[in-house]
């Protein structure tokens, strides 16, 4: 509404766009839409568990099911790679921070591909794991929580290409990159998630 | 007060405490089985 009242022509104080939003929160905006996100993915998250320990906990089942066998080494490997790729995610953040844009085109690719690695080994996994979905109840929720982690390796992945390409494009400042910032959040996330799964499906 | 949302630092410092909790957590859930 303040925008409407300069008179046009008048430079710098033109107002462009549509109205600025009410904002009835007293938290920043993009930390309050993130924080929303990820309570949300949280409760999905919650959900997969849930039915995880409803299984091995409260129905007492075999873990895993009777004959199948889990790859810990091959999965605690892959955990190497997803954790690596976090650090390559701080370096490129801090590079970009410090005015140092080769340091973060090179963080910001290394990030792709030891997050591309992970989801190529993922996959290989499944293929070679010996059983499906639908063989036992233990199974379903292995491949539903392990699933749910890696569509959403999927979708960081593709916010670390739009990343890469903007980086390589001579964007981002030291003092403008939050489009590097955000993404760095959630894919420290995705980690977050993983070293919980990986515990829990794997290890315990 | 660490807030990992607040910023990408704040969320890789967050990611190494929860490293370090389930190492702890794995590391006695380990010992007690073997006892």
């Amino acid at each position: 509404m303040e925008a409407a009242a300069v008179p046009a022509g008048h430079g710098h104080e033109e107002h462009h766009g549509p109205p600025e939003a009410h904002r009835s929160s007293r938290v920043d905006a993009p930390l309050l839409g993130m924080l929303l996100f990820i309570i949300s993915e949280i409760m999905v998250f919650g959900a997969f568990f849930t039915a995880y320990f409803f299984i091995r906990v409260v129905g007492g089942a075999e873990w895993p099911a009777e004959g199948d066998v889990l790859p810990k080494l091959v999965a605690g490997v892959n955990t190497a790679i997803l954790l690596s790729s976090s650090f390559t995610m701080h370096w490129a953040l801090e590079s970009v921070k410090a005015g140092n844009r080769r340091g973060l085109q090179a963080g910001i690719f290394t990030t792709l591909l030891l997050g591309f690695a992970f989801l190529f080994i993922q996959v290989n996994e499944y293929v070679h794991v010996g059983f499906s979905p639908t063989e036992s109840a233990q199974a379903s929720i292995f491949y539903g929580l392990t699933g749910l982690h890696g569509a959403h390796v999927a979708i960081g992945l593709t916010l670390l290409a739009i990343v890469t390409v903007r980086a390589f494009r001579g964007h981002f400042t030291p003092e403008e990159h939050r489009g590097v910032e955000v993404p760095g959040i959630y894919w420290h996330f995705v980690d977050v998630m993983w070293v919980i799964v990986f515990t829990t499906v794997y290890i315990i | 007060m660490l807030n990992p949302l607040r910023s990408e630092a704040e969320a890789f410092r967050f990611l190494v405490a929860v490293v370090l909790v389930a190492a702890v957590i794995v590391g006695l859930v380990l010992l007690v089985r073997a006892l």
